[in-house]
Formats: C-alpha cells, structure tokens, sequence
C-alpha cells in the first residue's frame, strides 16, 4: 500500500463536506434528541412525593396507611405525602388542585384521581401491588396459620422500596437499545464511504475510476488503499460517538473498553464491505446507489430497534435469522450483550458472524472487482 | 519510425449494434494522430478498446510492439490519457489532483514533486494551484485535465475530444501545448469533430464514420482523393438562369448552386477555374461583390465520402 496514496485519499475523503456531516454530526445530533427526549425517563430526580389523601376506617388499624407511609421513591424521599381526612374533605382537595388522588380504605380500596398522568399511574399501581400482595399474605395465612410466628412475611410487608429498588445500577433496557442501535447504524454508516471507494475505482461507475483504471496500478492494491483511508476516517466518527455516549451524555457501555473497540473496528469493517458490495451489485447512477445505501442502512437499523426498540424483540422472536444477518443488529446486540451478561458467549457470536457477514461481502465484491475490462462503460 | 499502436480488424457490438466494425489503425512514433468523425462514429469506443477498458469481439490490439492487456502494466506506466469528461477529484485542489495521479505511475517522492510542478508550468496553472476544482473556469479545469494526465511524462498521449466546450482562447492554449508534447517526442492519438483543430495539429488522419475508417492518410492525401479541387464565392446581385446554365457547363466544374446572392461554384483540379468565370461575367456585364476562393476540406472530404457533413 502506498502511504502517499492512503495520505491523498484520506484528504479527499475528509474534506467530503457532505459525507462527514453524516457521519460525524448526524450522531451526534440523534444522540443528543434521545437524550433530551428519553433521558428523564429513567432519572430519579423527576419523581416528586405525591400529595394524596386517605380515607380510612374508624377504630382499624390500617395496613394500607401504613404501607403508604413507609413506600419511599430514594433513600429519604418519601412516595407519599399523606393526610387522613374524611370522604367530603378528600374530594374537596381534589377539585381545588391540593392533592392529587385520594384513596377510600375497605375490602377492595377505591382511587380518585383527577386526572392521567405519571403520579397518578405510580399510584394505581401501588394500590394493585397492595391488593396483589393483600391477596397473597391471606392465601399464605390460610394455608399456613403459624407463618407471621415463622417471618414468612416480613419481607412481603415491605414497602419502603417501591420505585427505587427497581433500579439496580442498569439503565431501562429499552433506552439502552435505542442508544446502542443508534451506535451500531454509525458503524455500519460506514458503507457510504465503502461506496465511495468502490465508485471512485470502477472505470463504468465513474470518469476518475475510468483514468485510475488506466494506469499502472493493480486496482486492488488501490482499493485497499483507498478502503483503509476510509475506514482511518470514519473509525474517528465511531470513536468521536462513543466518547460522547460515554462522557458526556453518560450512556453505559460496559468496562470493557477492548469488547467495545472490537465492536467499533468490526461494525465499521462490516459497514464498510456492505457499501463496497452493495456498490457493485446496484446498477443505477452513483446518487440512486446512495440513496439505496441509506436506505437499507435505515431499515436494518429499524430492525435492530432504532426507531422502535420493541422491534428488536418481535424479529428475534418471529423471524430470528433477520437478527442474525441483520449488521446493525449484531453490533448493538454485541454492546448489549457485553453490557450485560457476565460471560463472553453471546458477544463472541455475534463477532464471529459480523465478521463472517464482512469476510463473505468482501469475497462476493471482489469475485466481481477483479474484473478488469468491461462490456460497456 | 517505430510502429506505437497497431489496430487490426477491431470488431465491438452492443448487442445488435456495431459500435467499431474491422477498424484498422497505425500510429507511428512521432505522429499526432487524428481521429476524425462525427459524435457516435465510433471514436472512444476506439480509444477504450485500446486501453482495454472495454472488451471487443474481434480483432487485435499492440501498443510499443507488444499486445494490450488489462494487465499490461509495462505498457500502461507509458500512457497519459485526456478523457473527454473532466475526471478529477472535487474534494483535492490543482496541486494535489496532479501529484495524486502523477503517483500512481511514479513512486518516487520527489520525482513526484518535480513532476507535478513541471505540470502545473505546463498548462500554465501556477495561479490557481490551491484551488478547488469547482472554482475552475471550463477551459482552467480542461488546462488541469491535461495535466493530470500527462504529468508522467507518457510515451503516448491519447486525448479524446479535450476542447469541447472549451472557450476559443484555451482551446487555443491546448492546441499549442499538444504540439508542444509533441516536440518534446510524445507520440500523440487526437480524437475530435472539429475538423478545424484536426486539420491544424495532425500529421496523419484516420477518417471514422460508423465504426469504420473510411479514409486515412495525411491532410493533403485525403484531400487528393476527392474531385474538388477548389471552391470559388462569388456574391452576384442578380445572377440569371442562363449565367449559371452557362457556368455549369464549363469545363472542370462539378456543381453550382445560387442562394442568398451568393454563387457557389465547385470546380475539379485544375488551372485558371476562377479565371475563366471571371471572364465570362464580366464579358457578360454581370455585377460581382466579394470573390472568395477556398481549398477543400476535411468536411468536403468526408461529405463526398458518405454523403453528409461532418457535423450532423
């Protein structure tokens, strides 16, 4: 390979005004929507105590106050800011904004609510948990007299953890998908300059590939040349997104830096013999292959649940083979099995078929790229 | 002179259509070769079947004495190619287009240099080497096509149709720095359809009509093979039937036509043809205007070789 053609290339490609908007800001940007628009979902700091009234029964001692009271969201916020009052007084509150929801105690407790929103979901459904566990405690009871005696159900009581214990450290896996597929469509973006390259070489594509073709240089050694300045440039956009998942933004990828720097070197090679191949196979004018390129870049990503993370689960469940040649999918499926899973089985496989997907493109390209003369140009 | 490119019998089709049919071509060391014909007669199918960019059902190609290959590396590191269509990087300025290409024939690093600037002195683009191609006039960017294309210093240079649409004061400029390369001993094969520029440059003209050669030769020998010797004007205010009746009689000449005041008299070769229908117009009292009296050309050449001009 010679450096001054690698240097050459690389120049052209980075000054592709269009292509590094693409590929470097376009990340970013997306990122940066996610982030506004999902981040406060899985944010602590947005839940606030719930104003809410309780209408009890004379002369009981009343478990559901009692659950109420302790139920916190983090450690010293209390769920629940509760004031015991009568039926006319909670409904009184209500109307006049003061509280929230109210709740009249009984054999099935009943919610008021004013309107739908995120407190008064928390609430029904800590109401449905009390029932649930209600119902389980008499069933408990009723087949095991002695197990109050026994601490059977110490923990069942349990309320003070409602919100909070549900996260353990991991970001929602739902958001997780979105940022890692987000990550993985940057990878394989890398097929827009596999096309580049592929087009820049070919004497029927283009008029520069038509004056190459006619010097002295063996066109593959060119290609390689040419596909490492474009991988140089566009590993800098996966990395440039990484640092700013990672750092900025805060996303979780893990502590193992040399799995995600295979993920980034893998998914980028797999982009990039996907834009190579792709830009044999299509016959149309450079601008349609393009937009083809984008295209199906577009819909592997929606398949690996860019745009819809439930999409990931109904392909792996309906059609399974999708996930497992589906690019986009095997890199954000890599980030998250690296992310999750203590062992390294589910990474190493889908390594193993990025890279075969990428060793199989390559072949196919270049059974049609030694070619060296041409039917029509 | 050594035989540069040899072309035998090159036959290509696509599918029903016969893009070259038996073309036969020889350019010898030394030549500006001309390639003459009208858009789509077959001439850079020609030029990429003999740098075996295209395949072709028939026939042989040598360049250098050697057969032309797709591999034929040796061969090619000799050959500078001017495409019809700008091919140059958008994204690489003047300097660096050229040393690119340049550095795909040459490895050395200031070989490279020396070159390019050689180049860029070339076609006379020092000015504008940190330019952008899109920044280029049409005729700049024609001068950096060249130069791309020759900044190796090629045995042969091949130029397909370089000055269309190219201004009159450039298509001048790369005239001149064709016959330059020339004395500087590059062999050169120059495809066109202006016949003006071929008729200026080249020692030896193929003539191509429908993937064929139909004449070939020198500019003088292709001129002797047609029956017109001379063409004479004459603007005539009022020329009668009988008057041009009577020229057309004359001896030598071959056609007249009258349109727009103008007599248009073709007359075979021969001494004193304007001279004789001088004398009668004036015996005659005819008013004459201008007189303009040309030799024939490559346009007259081929228009009585298939019966239409070069231009359509």
């Amino acid at each position: 390979m010679s450096f001054r053609l690698y240097r050459s290339r690389l120049k052209a490609i980075i000054r592709n005004k269009e292509n590094v908007f693409w590929s470097y800001m376009f990340p970013l940007l997306l990122a940066s929507l996610f982030y506004f628009a999902f981040g406060n979902l899985w944010n602590n700091e947005t839940f606030e105590t719930i104003d809410i009234a309780y209408v009890g029964i004379d002369n009981e001692a009343d478990v559901l106050l009692e659950a109420m009271k302790e139920a916190k969201i983090s450690e010293g916020t209390l769920l629940f800011n509760v004031v015991v009052v009568n039926k006319d007084a909670a409904a009184q509150s209500l109307e006049n904004g003061e509280i929230e929801a109210y709740i009249i105690a009984g054999e099935e407790p009943v919610l008021f609510v004013k309107e739908n929103g995120i407190n008064e979901t928390i609430t029904k459904s800590f109401l449905d948990s009390y029932s649930q566990m209600l119902t389980l405690v008499e069933t408990i009871m009723m087949n095991n007299p002695t197990a109050i005696e026994e601490g059977l159900l110490d923990d069942i009581q349990n309320f003070d953890t409602f919100v909070y214990e549900e996260k353990t450290g991991a970001e929602p896996e739902y958001l997780l998908i979105y940022f890692y597929a987000l990550f993985a469509f940057t990878c394989i973006f890398a097929g827009t300059w596999g096309m580049d390259e592929v087009i820049n070489i070919q004497a029927d594509m283009s008029i520069t590939g038509a004056r190459v073709s006619i010097s002295p240089i063996h066109k593959m050694k060119l290609l390689f040349s040419n596909m490492f300045a474009a991988f140089t440039a566009h590993i800098g956009s996966v990395f440039l997104l990484l640092f700013f998942l990672k750092y900025v933004l805060d996303i979780s990828f893990g502590d193992s830096f040399l799995g995600i720097s295979i993920i980034c070197v893998m998914g980028s090679l797999a982009g990039l013999a996907q834009g190579v191949f792709l830009g044999i196979i299509l016959k149309q004018k450079p601008a349609v292959k393009a937009g083809l390129q984008v295209t199906i870049t577009m819909l592997e990503s929606f398949l690996a649940g860019f745009m819809i993370a439930d999409m990931k689960y109904i392909i792996a469940d309906k059609a399974p083979i999708l996930s497992y040649i589906n690019p986009v999918n095997l890199v954000s499926d890599a980030l998250y099995s690296l992310y999750y899973y203590e062992t390294n089985e589910r990474f190493l496989l889908n390594i193993t078929i990025l890279g075969s997907f990428t060793v199989i493109l390559s072949f196919l390209s270049y059974l049609r790229l030694r070619r060296r003369t041409y039917a029509s140009i | 002179m050594n035989m540069i490119v040899k072309v035998d019998g090159l036959v290509k089709r696509y599918d029903k259509l016969v893009a070259l049919d038996h073309l036969n071509l020889e350019v010898r060391e030394g030549d500006i070769y001309g390639l003459l014909g009208p858009n789509g007669s077959g001439k850079t199918t020609a030029i990429n079947c003999i740098l075996s960019l295209l395949k072709y059902d028939k026939g042989s190609i040598e360049i250098f004495g050697k057969p032309m290959k797709p591999d034929s590396y040796d061969i090619k590191k000799d050959i500078g190619i001017i495409m019809q269509n700008v091919a140059v990087f958008d994204e690489l300025t003047v300097y660096e287009n050229i040393e690119y290409f340049c550095s795909l024939y040459i490895k050395d690093k200031a070989e490279i240099k020396r070159l390019t600037q050689e180049a860029i002195d070339f076609v006379s683009l020092n000015d504008y080497i940190k330019f952008y191609p899109k920044k280029l006039s049409g005729g700049l960017l024609r001068r950096l096509n060249i130069a791309c294309g020759i900044a190796h210093k090629p045995k042969l240079i091949i130029l397909d149709e370089p000055t269309v649409a190219v201004d009159p004061q450039s298509r001048n400029k790369i005239l001149e720095g064709i016959m330059k390369l020339n004395e500087e001993g590059a062999t050169i094969i120059y495809t066109s359809h202006y016949m003006e520029e071929v008729e200026k440059i080249c020692s030896d003209i193929a003539i191509i009509d429908k993937g064929r050669v139909i004449a070939k030769g020198t500019k003088d020998e292709l001129k002797a093979m047609i029956s017109t010797g001379e063409k004479i004007s004459i603007e005539i205010y009022q020329a009668g039937d009988e008057t041009i009746e009577h020229i057309r009689s004359m001896p030598n000449v071959i056609s007249i036509e009258y349109d727009n005041e103008i007599l248009e008299i073709k007359s075979g070769r021969g001494k004193n043809n304007l001279v004789s229908v001088l004398h009668y117009l004036e015996e005659n009292n005819v008013n004459i205007g201008r007189v303009i009296t040309e030799q024939p050309t490559l346009n007259d050449v081929f228009l009585e070789i298939t019966g239409k001009e070069l231009r359509d």
